[in-house]
């Protein structure tokens, strides 16, 4: 039966209402405190260690997100890669099994708003309030650079840096739509919420180690030519790279270090001839970098369509 | 008649001394007189009055010094009061040892004590010769030694210049040093000025010896002779030839002149640049990019067969069109096209790319920055992957929406 009209009529409401439910939530308050102490502890460490650099840097204002400063073993891109899963499985865990446990889900539905509309306007809303959230963040990291490092950041280190914010946004976008996922599977919030984070905590954790197990059992006994050991190399990267906190981390190097060359394995004699340190310029960077962020995208596509497929087919009367 | 006696006296005293029967009484050799006839027989004993010239030339109105010694052969040493008689009236000639006046000498065995006598001589001393008597008295010895002093005129002032090696070859970039020994032939010592005489832009300076300061002048005594480097330097774009320098030495009147030759042979100079001075271009990964460079000659002689050689990244191509250049003449500059082609698998970034062009006589490189960049077809590829993920939600919306 063909049905009438956009699928995505109504959409505004619910793009609206979830964002004003999440901004004066408390949970919402709750996240961004823990994501701003979380971020400001490396950003102020950091920014106490560029203060005493004396040489030369064409990227200083960078250095701020990737440096690891020497009193806390952590970077602001790392305590990042490791947060923002965390504030988007937050933000998203409960988004649809609670309006059904609340049964609001059908006084929803029976207004003239389509199911298809009301999961986009929920992630969408989502998205959005992450995105409010890392420009917060965002811009309080560049503000304590400008006040502390008392030098302007260049052209392109903002356009770099801004590179970095939208990769974020859609990083938080794939952990986004697995929390929706599961919230659509699982009609209890606990199950959906610990389902989430199980796998968040399974790529940081236990990913790392069953790939590397994986690629041991794939070597050969004996590595007898330069292609094999390559081929075990790119295998190992492209195993890793199943986790997006790895393409996020990998597409925040290539954007934040400027000198970075590649992504993958290089063998030696691919560097010879090459100038050591030499920044390669904002487009090469970005074509570097394009098929992680690709990857984050198609990955955040997929992962909600799959949400889309099991909630069109769900019963949603209680 | 004292000849015969003092002769016979030598010869006869190993005989007198072995019969002990003359002991007390020693031979007394007068003074310079011995030595002729007993030279070949036996070892001279005695204490003489030397001196080299015992005439010689003073002037009026100078002090002249005189050097004698005391000498002693194989006696004992003994002190002798030294003295002048037969000073004309207003001359003041007094002996002199080790630069003080003094009245006595003592000359130790078989060696000799060095004195002076320091003559003034009056402005009007008439001309003609005057005879002194130098005396020296002991003891035992009574010693004298006649001199004429004659008052002459001056001896005009005289230099002498000489090199060993008065022309040189070299290139516009050596530099030319010559030695020249520089002499002094008059009675005087004298500060000699000195100058050159050299093409324009040609830089000449002088040395003393093995000194490393520049000099302008230099004194020399009288009769001596220095050593004195001259140092040339031609401007570097001098053509080649032969170019003099003239080096004069004057001083009190006098002047000597010595002329030295420069023989400058031409000398080739490449240079190498590129079309437009950027010494940096791009290069996709695999693609061939062509860039023009230039290869010029700065130098003042032509260069031959000229190739071009280029060291790149492992796996990259480099080629030169034309590949040689059989001949850059001096001011000529010669394009050449260099085509880099960076492997399939260079990495995106700068890399350093070498070229050479290399002659007879000289060889210049030059180091290009090549930024590769890889091409955007990956970055196609990746908005194709998320435009299949786009269909796929836009399938799923259209079989299963809902009404």
């Amino acid at each position: 039966m063909q049905r009438e009209g956009s699928p995505f009529t109504g959409i505004g409401p619910v793009f609206m209402k979830e964002l004003s439910d999440h901004l004066t939530s408390i949970r919402m308050m709750v996240l961004t405190l823990f994501v701003i102490v979380f971020g400001a502890f490396p950003v102020a460490s950091s920014l106490q260690t560029l203060r005493t650099v004396v040489s030369a840097d064409a990227y200083l204002y960078l250095r701020i997100f990737t440096i690891e400063p020497q009193q806390v073993p952590i970077s602001f891109i790392s305590a990042l890669n490791f947060i923002i899963p965390l504030m988007a499985i937050g933000l998203g865990f409960d988004s649809v099994n609670s309006e059904f446990n609340r049964r609001t889900l059908s006084r929803v539905l029976s207004q003239p708003i389509y199911r298809d509309a009301l999961l986009l306007g929920k992630f969408l809303g989502g998205l959005m309030t992450l995105a409010v959230g890392l420009l917060a963040l965002w811009l309080i990291v560049f503000g304590a650079g400008l006040l502390l490092l008392g030098i302007p950041p260049r052209g392109v280190e903002v356009a770099r840096a801004f590179g970095f914010l939208v990769v974020a946004v859609f990083y938080g976008g794939v952990w986004l739509a697995i929390a929706m996922l599961f919230s659509v599977v699982f009609r209890s919030t606990a199950t959906s919420a610990l389902c989430a984070l199980g796998l968040w905590l399974f790529f940081f954790i236990l990913w790392p180690m069953i790939a590397n197990a994986l690629v041991l059992g794939f070597a050969p006994a004996e590595i007898t030519s330069i292609d094999q050991y390559v081929g075990i190399q790119e295998l190992a990267i492209a195993l890793q790279r199943l986790s997006p906190g790895t393409l996020f981390s990998e597409a925040l190097l290539g954007l934040l270090n400027p000198e970075t060359r590649t992504l993958g394995f290089m063998l030696p004699t691919q560097m010879r001839g090459a100038i050591p340190n030499a920044p390669l310029p904002l487009d090469q960077s970005l074509l570097l970098i394009w098929p992680q962020v690709t990857g984050l995208i198609a990955g955040m596509i997929v992962v909600f369509s799959a949400a889309y497929v099991v909630f069109q087919r769900e019963e949603v009367r209680a | 008649m004292r000849r015969l006696i003092a002769s016979l006296a030598l010869i006869a005293a190993p005989i007198l001394i072995a019969n002990q029967t003359f002991a007390a009484d020693p031979p007394k050799p007068p003074a310079g007189a011995a030595a002729a006839t007993a030279a070949n027989a036996a070892p001279l004993h005695g204490m003489w009055l030397l001196t080299d010239y015992p005439s010689q030339t003073v002037r009026p109105g100078e002090v002249s010094t005189i050097r004698f010694k005391l000498q002693n052969a194989g006696i004992a040493p003994e002190s002798l009061a030294v003295s002048v008689d037969g000073a004309p009236a207003g001359w003041k000639i007094d002996v002199m040892g080790n630069g003080q006046p003094i009245a006595a000498a003592m000359a130790p065995t078989n060696d000799s004590v060095a004195l002076q006598l320091r003559v003034e001589v009056p402005k009007d001393a008439a001309p003609g010769s005057q005879n002194i008597v130098v005396h020296a008295k002991g003891a035992t010895q009574s010693i004298a030694l006649p001199m004429t002093l004659t008052i002459g005129k001056e001896v005009p002032a005289k230099i002498a210049i000489k090199t060993q090696l008065p022309s040189l070859i070299g290139t516009p970039k050596s530099s030319f040093d010559y030695t020249l020994s520089v002499t002094n032939e008059s009675g005087k010592e004298m500060t000699m000025a000195l100058a050159a005489q050299a093409p324009g832009n040609f830089q000449t300076t002088f040395t003393e010896g093995y000194g490393t300061n520049e000099i302008s002048s230099l004194p020399i005594e009288a009769g001596a002779s220095k050593d004195i480097k001259v140092k040339v330097r031609p401007p570097s774009d001098v053509k080649a030839g032969n170019y003099p320098v003239l080096v004069k030495v004057s001083g009190q009147g006098a002047t000597a002149e010595q002329k030295v030759t420069l023989q400058i042979s031409g000398q080739g100079q490449l240079s190498l640049t590129a079309k437009d001075g950027r010494l940096s271009g791009e290069a996709q990964v695999g693609k061939t990019s062509d860039y023009t460079l230039i290869v010029g000659n700065d130098g003042t002689a032509p260069i031959e067969n000229v190739e071009m050689s280029g060291s790149v990244p492992s796996d990259w191509k480099v080629e030169f069109a034309p590949k040689a250049i059989q001949n850059v003449a001096p001011g000529e500059k010669r394009e050449v096209k260099v085509s880099v082609t960076p492997s399939d698998k260079a990495i995106a970034g700068d890399y350093v790319a070498s070229f050479r062009a290399g002659g007879r006589g000289d060889s210049k490189s030059a180091d290009f920055r090549i930024t590769v960049t890889t091409s955007t077809l990956w970055g196609m590829v990746g908005i194709g992957i998320i435009a299949i993920a786009l269909l796929v939600l836009l399938g799923a919306v259209a079989r299963f929406g809902r009404r």
